[in-house]
């Protein structure tokens, strides 16, 4: 049964045909990856999916529940979490915090002014695990934007995952990170997704063959090839379009 | 142990609002701390827009004078004894009307920070100011309306014929209201409000309505400056246009930006210091709202965390014991910069003196006088000189300060 479900999506800004009738079935617990040169659409396919934009037309389930062109905390308290490209922390509030606003609606707490959020013993040391989980721990009490990158990068996927949403949509989670660095980070994606559904945005080669259970491939606003890892590598389509432009370039 | 030391803090809190009048007992001092406390209620609500909430309001006036007016309202209906009870109420009954005017005016005005929320609340100042002089019955025109606090029963035997009696209600009303903005930060919607106006676009991926947070911080904010309003009716006994237009507005605004936005004591600090300035300063010069004009603006180029953030900036230092290693490099620069600001201050009340001869600072100046004038400048100059001169090595000092060796990360 698929969690994730696109038929037929479009989206144009003005008259220009960005996501040109996605339709993509992703299964629980799937490890799915979603690559294409820049421009193929893929933030925005993110962005659609999560709220940000309104879709065109065409519908994007979540457990059978239609989910386009609802509001992103709407969609997000239906169990769909993403990070950002662009590190998008909350920088002025301790990591501590961030985490812990991250957890606040799933533990219940909406818009409570009457709970206060020292005493909430559960929450806390939920957080706290969120931490220990990516590696934050001892930074606690650090102002978020004064971390360096790469623990950023760590920390908004902390929020991601802090929620404990069934699918999780990283985008280039390990962008702009050194070798041993996204290394680091992989094996994290990895710990934290256990179970879970992934999808994932990334243009590192080895790092998405390495990870994914399937891959689709897109290019100009419309899925080229969905399919198990073997079968991307081998689709001449996909090697005319994408990996023969790395490959060249490389 | 932290919260010994925290209780400690309200206690100490507590304990100032209510021993300063016993420290000074002129009538002037009275008023003054009538208007501070009136003040401090009304900073800190502002703070929570703009410091907790990221919403910058050039009409938060709107909630206080809304307040007030319907405090002054219910002390005219005490008066003629539609109602009946206690005046101890009345800040409350202010509050709730600005609360019922940020929940209809927030209802709209909260669904976008930054600009456009900037924008709607001038426009709502300007609104209603402009409507305080068409609905007269409820406004009064520019006259105003005015009531008296003494009507009603009496609380325990006190009449609130006096400022001083009135001090000690408002000073308990500064407390409780302190007390729960302070625990409104700690809440999840308190929370979440700091981190919308850190990344409203994040804060809706993690399950929360930007809109809805800010809506309620509003609401919050609009109730509590409510509450500072009905402080001020039961003060002056009289409440007018001027009250909640635009003037009144920048002027909070003022406050807590200069007492500092980060902070939560900052708003505190920005209302003590203006309402200094405003009752102490314009006793010694009509030019006091020039020189609060540089205050600002010095203090928004130079100290961007307000006043709060330049005394917390000392933190680190603190801990580690290299405050002293300060006090001369700070006296060196700070001595030089005084003798500056003094003989600016000087040239300007020269170039405003209309008499023959001003007298400043214990001399007497004769603004006819070439030599004056020149002395003036020289001394200005030669201050400013020894200021920059002996910058550098402040700077030095304070790096020193606040350096940690390597083995302490």
């Amino acid at each position: 049964m698929a969690i994730l479900s696109l038929k037929n999506v479009h989206k144009s800004f003005g008259n220009t045909q960005i996501i040109r009738g996605v339709s993509l079935d992703i299964e629980q617990g799937e490890k799915h990856a979603i690559i294409g040169p820049n421009g193929a659409g893929k933030s925005t396919l993110y962005h659609l999916i999560s709220g940000l934009y309104r879709v065109t037309s065409g519908t994007i389930e979540l457990r059978q529940q239609p989910i386009h062109n609802r509001a992103p905390y709407e969609i997000s308290r239906l169990g769909l979490a993403r990070s950002f490209q662009v590190t998008n922390i909350f920088p002025r509030l301790n990591v501590f915090e961030n985490v812990r606003c991250a957890l606040l609606w799933s533990h219940g707490f909406r818009y409570s002014f009457w709970h206060l959020l020292g005493r909430q013993g559960e929450l806390n040391d939920s957080a706290m695990h969120v931490l220990d989980q990516i590696g934050l721990k001892d930074k606690a009490r650090y102002p978020a934007g004064e971390l360096a990158y790469a623990q950023q990068r760590a920390l908004e996927l902390g929020i991601a995952i802090a929620s404990g949403a069934e699918v999780i949509m990283l985008d280039e989670p390990v962008a702009g990170m050194s070798h041993s660095e996204a290394e680091n980070a992989v094996q994290l994606i990895r710990r934290i997704t256990e179970g879970k559904t992934l999808i994932m945005v990334e243009h590192d080669m080895n790092i998405v063959f390495d990870v994914a259970d399937r891959i689709t491939v897109l290019v100009y606003g419309e899925v080229i090839a969905s399919d198990v890892p073997a079968a991307i590598r081998g689709n001449p389509k996909v090697q005319e379009a994408y990996l023969g432009e790395v490959a060249t370039s490389a | 142990m932290t919260l010994l030391r925290k209780l400690s803090v309200w206690v100490a809190y507590l304990a100032a609002l209510l021993l300063l009048p016993q420290l000074f007992d002129s009538i002037l001092a009275i008023s003054v701390f009538n208007q501070m406390a009136i003040a401090i209620v009304f900073a800190l609500s502002y703070n929570m827009l703009l410091g907790q909430g990221g919403m910058l309001s050039f009409g938060h006036a709107v909630y206080f004078g809304m307040g007030g007016f319907l405090a002054v309202h219910a002390l005219l209906m005490l008066e003629t004894e539609t109602a009946h009870f206690s005046i101890i109420w009345i800040p409350l009954i202010g509050g709730l009307f600005g609360l019922l005017a940020a929940i209809f005016i927030g209802s709209f005005s909260t669904r976008k920070a930054g600009t456009v929320f900037a924008m709607i609340s001038l426009g709502i100042g300007e609104l209603i100011a402009a409507s305080s002089l068409i609905f007269v019955d409820f406004f009064g025109g520019e006259a105003g309306i005015s009531g008296d606090r003494t009507y009603g029963p009496t609380f325990f035997g006190i009449d609130f014929a006096q400022n001083v009696e009135v001090y000690y209600l408002a000073s308990g009303w500064v407390f409780i209201s302190t007390v729960f903005m302070y625990l409104f930060i700690q809440t999840p919607v308190g929370r979440m409000a700091n981190a919308v106006r850190d990344n409203p676009v994040r804060a809706e991926f993690i399950g929360y309505s930007a809109r809805h947070v800010r809506f309620i911080s509003f609401c919050a904010s609009g109730l509590f400056a409510g509450i500072a309003g009905g402080l001020f009716a039961l003060n002056y006994e009289f409440i007018t246009e001027e009250n909640l237009n635009a003037a009144t507005s920048g002027r909070v605004l003022l406050m807590a930006y200069i007492g500092g936005l980060g902070y939560f004591i900052g708003p505190i600090i920005g209302a003590v210091l203006l309402t200094l300035m405003n009752s102490l300063l314009s006793n010694y010069t009509e030019l006091w709202m020039l020189y609060l004009g540089i205050l600002f603006l010095l203090t928004v180029m130079f100290l961007p965390r307000g006043f709060a953030g330049f005394i917390m900036m000392h933190q680190l230092a603190w801990v580690r014991g290299k405050l002293r290693d300060l006090v001369v490099p700070y006296l060196m620069t700070g001595i030089p910069a005084v003798i500056f600001m003094l003989s600016l201050i000087a040239l300007i009340e020269l170039v405003h003196a209309e008499e023959a001869s001003l007298h400043i600072y214990g001399l007497t100046l004769d603004p006819a006088a070439a030599g004056t004038w020149i002395a003036l400048l020289l001394i200005a100059t030669a201050a400013l000189f020894g200021t920059r001169r002996s910058l550098p090595q402040l700077r030095a000092a304070w790096d020193t300060a606040n350096h940690i060796p390597d083995e302490e990360r």
